[in-house]
């Protein structure tokens, strides 16, 4: 199922990350990145659904949480955006 | 037992301690370690507990708050981040070893703001007249651990403020009893043990770092971010806590913090210092004791410190052990506080409380006090 992956630096960041994301009412989870993702080693995600991107990217923007990175899952692969 | 001796640890724990403790040796491994359920969970509990403490002493930001094994170690952190070798430091005349045997092993050039006990005015101005451009840190005991004295720290933290010099707070007695905010101090770290007034386990401590600060870590290690850099990460918490976590102490943190949450400082202090007004009201009728206890209290927390005329403290503190009564004698590691007092040559025994004592026990103390000197 098609999904955003957004990066964080740590399972803390991470968890703030969800904690802002739950309070703008998005849905997510956190999850441990695949490890191609991530040119640094281990790493967490949060994963939220495709719709929710711009909603999730404002309230985390809002509360200075700028995601490291973010993927795009598709059709079984994972793809750098800017959005 | 009647344990009154809180100021080194406190002995009785919210139930909810122990029970959270054991709950996490069931379920969970290491935070930051793996996806999976025992790893998250342990992630969970971990992040609470750092939310509720930064809510707790009035930080925003969950990640400044940073566990170490106790306050030393929390004090060893901050000192070594800002003195660099024969820096210029300013400290209390109360300071403990935690923080003055650090200073001594950096070789630091320290200034000590020096003032007689239970006299904030004169503590401001000791401090007014040392902190000056080129100082490397202001380093201040909230409470001193062996009278209970009460720094004017809001003062002190508005001088550093004016004149740029970082604050280094050592909340060991004051974290839970007294209100402390991080925001408004300033301070660019606050250390704290989690095993005294926040009722955690042994083994649990508390960094809150400022705005800004660029700690510089004691350990290198694991951190489970960032695992192929070989520097350690230049963000908090990870920064400052490589190797795995005490998950237990820190799920018992959390039930201790959420104790003292629930109970609110304002009660808990003010059924200390009742505990403490009444062992100095007994204490002070008893012929040949000198007791540290300021009228009114309102510089002095629940620690009192007595000396006894012709017995040593540590011979009256085996006397009331025999007798199941826990006090401490001695210099409580804290021979700049004993110095500053006067009571360095003979130490004295310090009763200490917590919110878990009662008058019925203080009682006791006193009785047994009383009889253990008629016998002189």
């Amino acid at each position: 199922m098609e999904h955003y992956l957004i990066l964080a630096r740590s399972v803390t960041y991470a968890q703030r990350m969800q904690k802002v994301l739950n309070r703008a009412g998005v849905r997510c989870q956190i999850f441990r990145a695949p490890r191609d993702l991530s040119n640094l080693g281990c790493a967490y995600a949060v994963r939220i659904a495709t719709v929710d991107l711009t909603a999730a990217l404002t309230s985390l923007h809002a509360a200075s949480l700028d995601p490291v990175q973010i993927f795009l899952y598709q059709r079984g692969l994972y793809q750098e955006v800017h959005p | 037992m009647i344990y009154l001796d809180s100021a080194a640890t406190t002995f009785q724990k919210p139930a909810s301690v122990a029970a959270a403790m054991w709950d996490a040796l069931a379920t969970m491994s290491s935070p930051g370690r793996g996806g999976h359920s025992a790893a998250m969970r342990a992630a969970d509990t971990a992040f609470q507990c750092r939310s509720e403490l930064a809510e707790l002493f009035h930080l925003d930001n969950p990640e400044q708050v940073v566990f170490t094994l106790n306050a030393t170690h929390a004090l060893n952190i901050a000192i070594k981040s800002l003195v660099p070798p024969g820096g210029r430091v300013v400290v209390s005349g109360y300071e403990h070893n935690a923080v003055t045997r650090p200073l001594e092993a950096l070789g630091a050039n320290v200034a000590v703001a020096v003032c007689p006990l239970f006299r904030p005015d004169a503590a401001e101005d000791a401090f007014q007249r040392l902190i000056k451009s080129g100082v490397s840190a202001v380093i201040c005991s909230h409470v001193s651990n062996v009278f209970g004295f009460i720094q004017p720290l809001e003062a002190i933290a508005a001088l550093c403020k004016s004149r740029g010099v970082p604050l280094i707070v050592d909340a060991s007695q004051s974290a839970g009893v007294l209100p402390l905010d991080g925001k408004a101090l300033g301070a660019a770290y606050i250390a704290m043990p989690g095993h005294k007034g926040l009722y955690g386990p042994q083994g649990t401590g508390v960094l809150l770092c400022g705005d800004g600060v660029q700690p510089r870590p004691l350990l290198e290690g694991g951190t489970g971010s960032l695992s192929i850099q070989q520097q350690m990460p230049d963000f908090l918490p990870d920064r400052l806590e490589a190797g795995t976590h005490n998950m237990p102490g820190i799920a018992g943190l959390l039930a201790g913090v959420r104790y003292v949450r629930q109970r609110g400082t304002k009660k808990i202090l003010d059924r200390e210092r009742q505990l403490i007004q009444q062992a100095a009201d007994g204490l002070s009728r008893i012929p040949g004791l000198c007791v540290y206890a300021e009228p009114g209290m309102q510089n002095q927390t629940g620690v009192l410190s007595l000396t006894v005329k012709n017995q040593g403290a540590e011979e009256l503190g085996t006397a009331l052990a025999e007798r199941n009564i826990a006090v401490r004698a001695g210099v409580h590691c804290s021979p700049l506080a004993h110095r500053s007092a006067g009571t360095l040559n003979t130490g004295t025994i310090r009763v200490s409380v917590s919110d878990f004592n009662t008058p019925g026990e203080i009682s006791r103390l006193v009785s047994a006090v009383r009889r253990i000197r008629a016998r002189k």
